[in-house]
């Protein structure tokens, strides 16, 4: 169970699925490293180019316009494709030049290139390298998680408040709990929420579009059960709720022998080794990509160094070389839309409003644990370059808190929740934006490819109602 | 330093004026080089393009609305533009409007066009600035609303009274390229950047006090200070450096920086300046007569040293929806520290200056550092983007109320700064109402 | 867990984000969420802010703990202001902490100790307890954590041996891209431990 005891996990793999999010308004962009990653045009298509998985129901040029709308509202800067090519093809430059990386990126950037085969690249980050959209320029705070302390970071409540400003209406402390249709079953006429007293008032529509994350998505439908829909809405496949997925993390902290580092100076997550996030293993084991965390590592040597047993001059001499020389590397391991994967309703936890809380059963595809072994392989090859000590190994698997799959896009009807313009394929008015619609959940960080497939949703509205 | 200060005529604008000149170098091929360099230097030194220009607005198509107690005047489009523009001005017209504040068609302009200062412009500068206008400038097809102001200010013929009354500038000769470095200075303040528009107070007829020349005065919710010598009121504690380098980049460690109209000005105008432009106009400056003042007596940037308070922490932990009103440490610790520090010392660097040996803090008037938090700062110059995020009406990044400002002010001014003053939620209310963005 | 609770003063129905971001009853942006924690139950990790009050009224058992702490610090000063906060705070973690931290000061006061790991070499030769006793007085002054809780966050000792390389996360240490240039080489040290190894748990991120 997560700490607030509100996800409940179970399976072999429970303590891997343990995901945090946010529900308010702006979701769990108000804590995130702001990682702005296009999705690779493989990841769309794992199933035809590596027999894995399934394929979505769009190709990566059909989100290639809706990625650059995504990345000029969110404000991202990232490295230009000429010098440096993440592998998404572009049309557009990065709205804003990529972040210069900090000097212990920097080093580790030289590690690697001069000692192994691989390659360190400059993240796509929803973050500002000048002044842009009314935010200021990031300073390097290091605070990007919990949240950045001076807006020049993206949350997604600027996006709320620019909505706003055009006339959109927002209703605070609003919990949907019951999504109504006609009587032939085609359309959804209206949806139902509680207010924090347990009033319920229904809001009517010609589109309803359900962008409520992976997890509160697919139990919103699962909670609207009736004896038209016993199994829930948009649930004819049976799949609503199924194939979960995300990026099941290996992480280890050790200690390098090389030169000073002082790793946290700037922002907390800049670079990245991406061979490893496409290949032709991939039949085989799961893609991943791998971060050097640039976190303050302070606290991190003054306990480590505290439990040593070190007091006085010794203890301050410690703190400084170990602050200075702390190295974190974290994978996202890629998993596999597996049915098996499920969440349900719970059936003994119900929150304040009498909403069942949400299950999920969890067990790691052995796609992934591979994907996970290459991992350790790989860290434990670095950390000898490093001439590393002191290793820390985060026990198991942990959740990077990328949960996507439980609203399966696809073509047939019969397995997939929604189809390629992420319309449900049960009620012609109801589409979901969210990483639930995701097919395969590939390696990078998932907000962005939310924010385009949201953004072609809206164009999917405007295209309809304009012609209505 | 840029190479820019060992070459004295050489010539460097912003972008957006430069974007307009290059456009249209082909259709100046017949015109002499050296006379558009020049007027186009001259525009940036006088600063046109900050009161020709709306927010956002393409350079010098007008549309820039000004409060004056009179009411709203909206700047005109001065791009050679037939129809919308001046481009039916002749030399003459053109020397009209400048020096005395005569439309082409004999009306007169309001004295926000500061004439009565471009009056000092010599015939040769007058010249090389229509030049520039007429062949650099790109002509745009827009006219910006009309000035509507109530009776009597509405009667332009009002303003030939104005006009009589008014002192007026003498007007240069010569060369004004070949002056001494004090007459440059003085030629540099008065004619071209007009620094008494802005710093010199005036009367109730709206003239500038000639004998308060430089003195301060209230300008759009900031307070352009006095920057006479004075030891206690004005700038008397900087050097002709210190002023160089503030003109030059917008900010002196331990000292100040700009915002606002200043901010602007640096960017747009004092921040081109040659090095030898800017020693003159700050010689000059720093020998004009010493004139004390009311609110600061001591000088503005001497107050106040590093917070030495350790963050205690009360160990309890505060919910989100917590709906108490925060006290003025918490507001500082969550709005201003993060950049500042909690100790105000600002980064090493300075990028996020210090708050103490601060002017804005340290003024005995609150009004710059109510405009800073309301609006925030943004000033590019070569010295790099000076941003400070506004915590105003329309800020994307944080909005805070009037009672919210008015704790904060108190609190910095008392920690950090002189403490002379206390602000109240309604003066920060008609601050916001009358000036910024709401 | 806090009780949940509702906000009476303000129409929830009513407000609008853009509103909401302008009153601070109904507030919940940026830098108000920069005061909770992480888990989505809204709660402020380090606590408010509180205005430190001049250590008034000695209190021989807390002038002793600052002796103490000298010591194990081997600085030559410390902050009384924190002090008395670490002391009052580190009381609370166990019922026999008081006495400890007495016998720990008649300790120091019986020897002549030359630096702190001497002090500390002896103190958990002559009573295995007290390893966790310093253990918890080097946690508070440098990581200013005191029975779990945060008693000072920036002005944690661990932040000023470091402060010439790298601020407390949260604060600006310079203007943007500062963080490309190169930072002081720090040498091995060629310190030894003085006490046993405690237990190490790295904090899942």
């Amino acid at each position: 169970m997560t700490p607030n005891q509100y996800l409940h996990t179970s399976g072999p793999n429970a303590e891997a699925y343990q995901q945090v999010y946010l529900r308010m308004m702006g979701g769990t962009t108000w804590h995130w490293a702001g990682c702005a990653w296009r999705y690779l045009p493989s990841d769309f298509e794992l199933k035809t180019r590596y027999g894995q998985g399934r394929d979505w129901a769009l190709k990566y040029d059909d989100l290639e316009p809706f990625y650059y709308q995504a990345e000029v509202m969110m404000g991202v800067c990232g490295p230009d494709p000429k010098v440096e090519d993440l592998g998404s093809p572009r049309q557009q430059p990065y709205p804003m030049e990529a972040l210069p990386i900090s000097y212990a990126a920097q080093q580790f950037r030289k590690l690697i290139t001069e000692k192994t085969p691989y390659r360190v690249v400059h993240e796509p980050q929803a973050r500002n390298t000048r002044p842009y959209d009314g935010r200021p320029t990031c300073e390097g705070h290091n605070n990007c998680m919990p949240i950045c302390p001076i807006g020049a970071m993206y949350n997604g409540g600027y996006s709320v408040y620019h909505a706003e400003t055009a006339g959109a209406k927002f209703v605070p402390n609003a919990v949907v709990y019951k999504i109504e249709r006609d009587s032939a079953n085609k359309k959804v006429t209206a949806v139902h929420y509680y207010d924090p007293d347990k009033g319920s008032h229904r809001v009517t529509g010609k589109y309803f579009v359900i962008a409520a994350h992976c997890i509160e998505t697919a139990k919103l439908l699962l909670v609207s059960a009736d004896e038209q829909s016993p199994n829930g809405i948009a649930n004819s496949s049976g799949h609503v709720g199924r194939n979960m997925m995300d990026h099941t993390g290996v992480q280890v902290t050790f200690i390098s022998g090389d030169k000073a580092l002082w790793p946290g100076r700037g922002p907390l997550e800049t670079n990245v080794i991406d061979n490893f996030r496409d290949g032709d293993w991939r039949g085989d084991r799961g893609a991943y990509l791998v971060h050097m965390v640039d976190d303050n590592q302070v606290d991190f040597a003054t306990q480590l160094a505290i439990s040593k047993g070190y007091v006085g001059k010794d203890l301050e001499d410690q703190i400084r070389y170990l602050a200075s020389h702390t190295v974190r590397l974290f994978s996202h391991n890629e998993a596999l839309p597996d049915p098996d994967n499920r969440l349900t309703l719970s059936k003994t936890h119900k929150d304040a409003l009498g909403i069942p809380h949400p299950d999920v059963y969890y067990k790691l595809p052995d796609y992934t644990v591979r994907s996970c072994e290459h991992t350790r392989g790989l860290f434990k090859d670095l950390i000898g370059l490093m001439h590393g000590t002191d290793e820390q190994w985060t026990p198991g698997y942990f959740p990077q808190d990328h949960p996507s799959g439980s609203t399966i896009m696809g073509v047939d009807p019969k397995d997939s929740v929604v189809d390629g313009h992420c319309r449900t394929h049960d009620h012609e008015n109801l589409f979901i934006a969210s990483s639930s619609v995701f097919s395969t959940v590939g390696t990078g960080n998932i907000t962005l490819t939310v924010a385009a497939l949201a953004l072609r949703v809206t164009d999917t509205l405007k295209k309809e109602l304009l012609h209505a | 330093m840029p190479d820019f200060k060992t070459v004295f005529w050489s010539f460097l604008v912003g972008g957006t004026v430069l974007a307009g000149l290059s456009s249209f170098a082909a259709r100046a091929a017949d015109v002499d080089q050296d006379v558009m360099n020049r007027g186009a230097y001259l525009a940036t030194a006088a600063d046109c393009i900050a009161c020709h220009t709306k927010p956002g607005g393409i350079p010098f198509a007008g549309g820039l609305k000004i409060a004056t107690p009179m009411g709203d005047i909206i700047s005109t489009n001065i791009t050679p533009d037939a129809d919308h523009g001046i481009g039916k001005y002749s030399e003459h017209d053109f020397e009209q409007a400048l020096r005395k504040g005569k439309r082409r068609d004999g009306a007169n302009l309001y004295p926000v066009m500061p004439y009565v200062s471009y009056a000092a412009l010599t015939d040769q500068d007058v010249h090389a600035l229509y030049v520039w206008f007429m062949n650099g400038v790109k002509p745009v097809a827009q006219t910006p609303p009309a000035t509507q102001l109530s009776f009597p200010s509405n009667i332009r013929l009002t303003l030939s009274g104005w006009n009589m009354l008014a002192g007026t500038e003498t007007q240069e000769t010569g060369d004004s390229a070949s002056y001494d470095k004090m007459r440059r200075g003085r030629y540099l303040a008065i004619a071209l950047e007009h620094c008494g528009t802005c710093h010199t107070p005036r009367n109730v007829m709206l003239m500038e006090k000639s004998d308060q020349y430089l003195a301060g005065s209230p300008l759009s919710g900031w307070y352009a200070p006095n920057i006479t010598p004075s030891k206690t009121g004005g700038i008397g504690d900087w050097s002709e450096d210190d002023l160089v380098q503030y003109l030059h980049t917008g900010r002196v460690k331990g000292r100040s920086q700009a915002a606002g109209p200043m901010g602007e000005a640096v960017e747009h105008s004092t921040s081109h300046l040659t090095d030898a432009d800017l020693h003159a106009l700050a010689a000059f400056v720093l020998q004009v007569k010493a004139i004390d003042d009311a609110s600061d007596t001591q000088p503005r940037d001497g107050f106040g040293k590093a917070n030495d308070i350790p963050d205690l922490r009360s160990g309890e932990l505060t919910r989100i929806d917590n709906l108490s009103q925060k006290s003025p440490e918490n507001l500082f610790d969550a709005n201003c520290a993060a950049c500042h520090g909690q100790n105000g010392a600002g980064t090493v660097d300075q990028y996020a200056p210090s708050l103490y040996k601060n002017s804005v803090v340290g003024a005995g008037r609150p009004d710059n550092l109510i405009m800073t938090i309301l609006t925030g700062v943004n000033r590019k110059t070569a010295d790099g983007h000076a941003s400070m995020p506004a915590f105003g009406s329309t800020s994307d990044v944080q909005r805070l109320d009037d009672a919210e400002v008015a704790s904060l002010v108190n609190y910095v001014s008392k920690t950090f700064g002189s403490g002379t003053y206390t602000v109240t939620a309604d003066q920060v209310t008609k601050v916001r109402k009358d000036h910024t963005p709401h | 867990m806090t009780k949940d609770r509702h906000c009476p003063l303000v129409d929830l129905h009513t407000s609008s984000p853009n509103a909401m971001r302008l009153n601070p009853l109904t507030r919940m942006s940026r830098r108000d969420t920069l005061m909770t924690g992480m888990a989505g139950v809204g709660v402020l990790a380090v606590g408010n802010v509180v205005t430190a009050e001049p250590a008034t009224g000695a209190d021989p058992e807390l002038e002793r703990f600052m002796k103490v702490s000298t010591r194990l610090t081997d600085r030559a000063s410390l902050d009384p202001r924190i002090g008395k906060a670490l002391y009052e705070r580190n009381l609370q973690s166990a019922p026999e902490r008081k006495a400890q931290l007495s016998k720990l000061a008649t300790l120091l006061e019986s020897g002549n100790y030359e630096n702190a790991s001497a002090f500390a070499k002896a103190a958990e030769q002559a009573d295995p307890a007290f390893k966790d006793v310093i253990h918890d007085i080097m946690t508070g002054w440098y990581r200013g954590v005191a029975d779990g809780k945060v008693v000072v966050y920036r002005s944690a000792l661990m932040f000023d041996v470091t402060k010439d390389a790298i601020y407390p996360k949260t604060y600006a240490a310079g203007g943007p891209f500062y963080w490309t240039t190169q930072p002081p080489e720090v040498d091995k040290p060629t310190g030894a431990p003085a006490l046993s190894p405690s237990k190490f748990d790295v904090e899942p991120t």
